[in-house]
């Protein structure tokens, strides 16, 4: 069984009227259980309203999404919640942490919504930290940070719960080329361990260092492809 | 998401806006100040006049019966009083004599008291019980004094203070108009801080009515009973006989006690109370909207937080439940604050108007406290509402 799987899908807003867009326009996709793939395509290509999509942050206005074998769209908003809790963990471009709390809390907030509490939750956000390299700052906050160490600590609050889906959306978008590098390689060290990236990126260097590439343009899919295939066209 | 980690959330994010939180709080503590420092006087003031009724004497029944038509009906009134002895711990005779030159002792008389001379009364040997007086010392007027007509005075604590500043006042003689009567006791004050005392006072017996007003009629009875039901029982049965005895032609009789006086005025007091306490309710209110449009304020400008709580498995009912532990802690905590102000309000109120130490009641403090929790849920569900029902992603594009 697919762990993802959209089945000609859309997402029209204004629809029927004058100013109708169509963010998706049938999009059909299927991704493996630790894949790594890339979505590329350039800005207001629709690639952003996949994710959220396929992150349950949006619901599609037409269209089957399949995750894990249950159907999506039947799922109420609570146990919508519940899948972005458990098993989809975000890394945005802008970071989207929370500027009152410290690290420590931020990688700790999907944790409590779990309902894990005291050391146990403690340890585990500590340990998330730990992974990206950022132990020694778990009581800064972020304004206290560098663009990097943000995006660090953002992508330790994602596998924080052990989500077996990361879906990072530009996450090297604001960061320097160095910087952007070392998030990147996190997110292949994440890979090996077996967990399921997504990445959207419009730069197609980022997106060549995915296994599979799947290009959008005008809300529909016009190349999807391993590595290197891609690279050859 | 458990109770405790919500609660530790709103108070971080309380804290973290301090001045903002503050502020809203203000008009919570105003609120509850209001509130209770405004009902606290209505309940002092009526407090202060339920303990004089109270000194007065409670189940206190006044029975008035007059004829003039020239036939005395005081005796079959009083064997009828004294027939009650069920429902009665006493009856008296009410007689007053009005002493012309007061009372006399060597060459101080009471005329020359401050805020006048003293009511001297005439009563049986249950005057004391009736009245609601009770003994210094000395001893009280007997059944044998009145009986034997003995010319006996006891003085109320003003009265014995102003004629006999440095000794014992009893076996003293003093003389009233010319009649001299020993004193045999003085009655304990009762209402020692008022310019119109009820200690300024004196009894004698009330056959002497016959040697100080040349008469043996009563028109006046005081009746005590012994309980509340008691009272209005007598007071039903009272107001049956008189009015079998009473030719209303040619007399006219009232029965009543300060019972009902003192229902009435606590009726009024409550009434009072719920008034001002409703006016100053307002202040609340406007409190709560307050917090209501600060609330709102927060759920603006925390959208992108709220989206991104959302984007890592906050559920809605977390959301709303965030928002409103943030309203209610803020309201509880305004409400808290304004009940310290209130105590310290009150008690410098209940100085500055009614010369007393007063503190705000029990009930009333945990009501209002409750009441702005109340007031915070409420006033909060919206805006907490509406933060819940943003989609995720709408939420995380906001700046």
């Amino acid at each position: 069984m697919k762990l993802i799987e959209l089945k000609d899908v859309y997402k029209i807003y204004n629809e029927g009227m004058e100013n109708e867009v169509r963010a998706l326009d049938g999009v059909s996709l299927s991704i493996d259980r630790g894949e790594f793939v890339a979505v590329v395509g350039a800005s207001g290509s629709g690639k952003s309203t996949l994710m959220n999509i396929l992150g349950c942050l949006d619901i599609p206005t037409y269209g089957e999404y399949y995750l894990d074998g249950e159907d999506v769209s039947e799922l109420s908003n609570r146990e919508l919640a519940k899948i972005r809790n458990k098993d989809v963990g975000f890394v945005f471009q802008g970071y989207n942490l929370i500027t009152e709390l410290k690290a420590i809390e931020n990688v700790e907030l999907p944790l409590i919504y779990q309902g894990i509490s005291g050391s146990k939750r403690y340890d585990m956000a500590m340990e998330a930290l730990e992974r990206v390299a950022m132990g020694d700052r778990a009581d800064h906050r972020p304004a206290e940070m560098s663009g990097g160490q943000q995006q660090r600590v953002a992508i330790a609050r994602a596998i924080a719960t052990k989500a077996p889906i990361i879906m990072a959306d530009e996450p090297t978008g604001a960061l320097d080329s160095r910087t952007g590098a070392h998030v990147l390689e996190i997110l292949h060290g994440l890979h090996e361990e077996g967990t399921t990236i997504i990445l959207i990126t419009h730069d197609s260097k980022i997106a060549s260092t995915a296994e599979r590439i799947v290009k959008i343009s005008d809300g529909k899919i016009i190349m999807d492809c391993p590595r290197e295939e891609a690279s050859a066209l | 998401m458990n109770l405790r980690q919500s609660f530790k959330m709103a108070l971080k994010s309380i804290w973290g806006k301090k001045a903002r939180s503050v502020l809203t709080m203000l008009g919570i503590i105003i609120g509850v100040a209001a509130v209770v420092i405004m009902v606290s006087i209505v309940q002092g003031s009526n407090k202060q006049m339920q303990e004089y009724y109270e000194s007065m004497g409670t189940n206190k029944i006044e029975v008035y019966a007059y004829q003039w038509n020239g036939k005395d009906v005081s005796d079959e009134l009083y064997d009828y009083c004294l027939g009650l002895s069920d429902l009665v711990m006493g009856v008296t005779p009410q007689g007053y004599y009005w002493a012309q030159n007061g009372i006399k002792y060597g060459t101080t008389t009471t005329n020359n008291m401050e805020y006048g001379s003293p009511q001297v009364y005439l009563g049986s040997d249950q005057y004391a019980v009736c009245n609601n007086f009770t003994l210094e010392k000395g001893r009280d007027i007997s059944y044998l004094d009145v009986q034997n007509y003995n010319q006996v005075i006891v003085l109320g604590a003003r009265v014995a203070e102003y004629l006999f500043p440095y000794r014992d006042p009893i076996g003293e003689t003093v003389n009233i108009d010319g009649h001299k009567f020993e004193v045999i006791g003085v009655y304990a004050a009762k209402d020692p801080d008022s310019a119109w005392s009820m200690d300024n006072m004196a009894v004698v017996p009330y056959s002497l009515n016959r040697l100080l007003n040349k008469s043996v009629t009563f028109d006046s009875f005081i009746v005590k009973a012994v309980s509340k039901e008691a009272t209005t029982k007598a007071i039903t049965m009272l107001d049956s006989f008189l009015s079998a005895l009473i030719d209303s032609n040619n007399g006219y009789y009232s029965v009543y006690s300060q019972n009902e006086w003192m229902e009435s005025d606590q009726s009024y007091t409550d009434m009072l109370s719920l008034v001002v306490g409703g006016i100053a309710g307002i202040s609340l209110l406007v409190g709560g909207i307050g917090i209501m449009n600060i609330m709102l304020v927060t759920v603006t400008e925390r959208t992108r937080e709220i989206g991104i709580r959302m984007a890592i498995g906050a559920s809605r009912a977390s959301i709303i439940l965030q928002f409103l532990i943030e309203a209610a802690v803020i309201c509880a905590v305004g409400g808290i604050l304004g009940l310290a102000v209130s105590v310290l309000g009150t008690l410098v109120a209940g100085k500055l108007i009614m010369d007393m130490v007063l503190t705000p009641g029990v009930g009333m403090t945990i009501g209002a406290v409750g009441f702005s929790v109340v007031l915070g849920i409420v006033f909060g569900l919206y805006p907490a509402i509406k933060a819940s029902s943003m989609q995720p992603v709408e939420a995380l594009r906001a700046d």
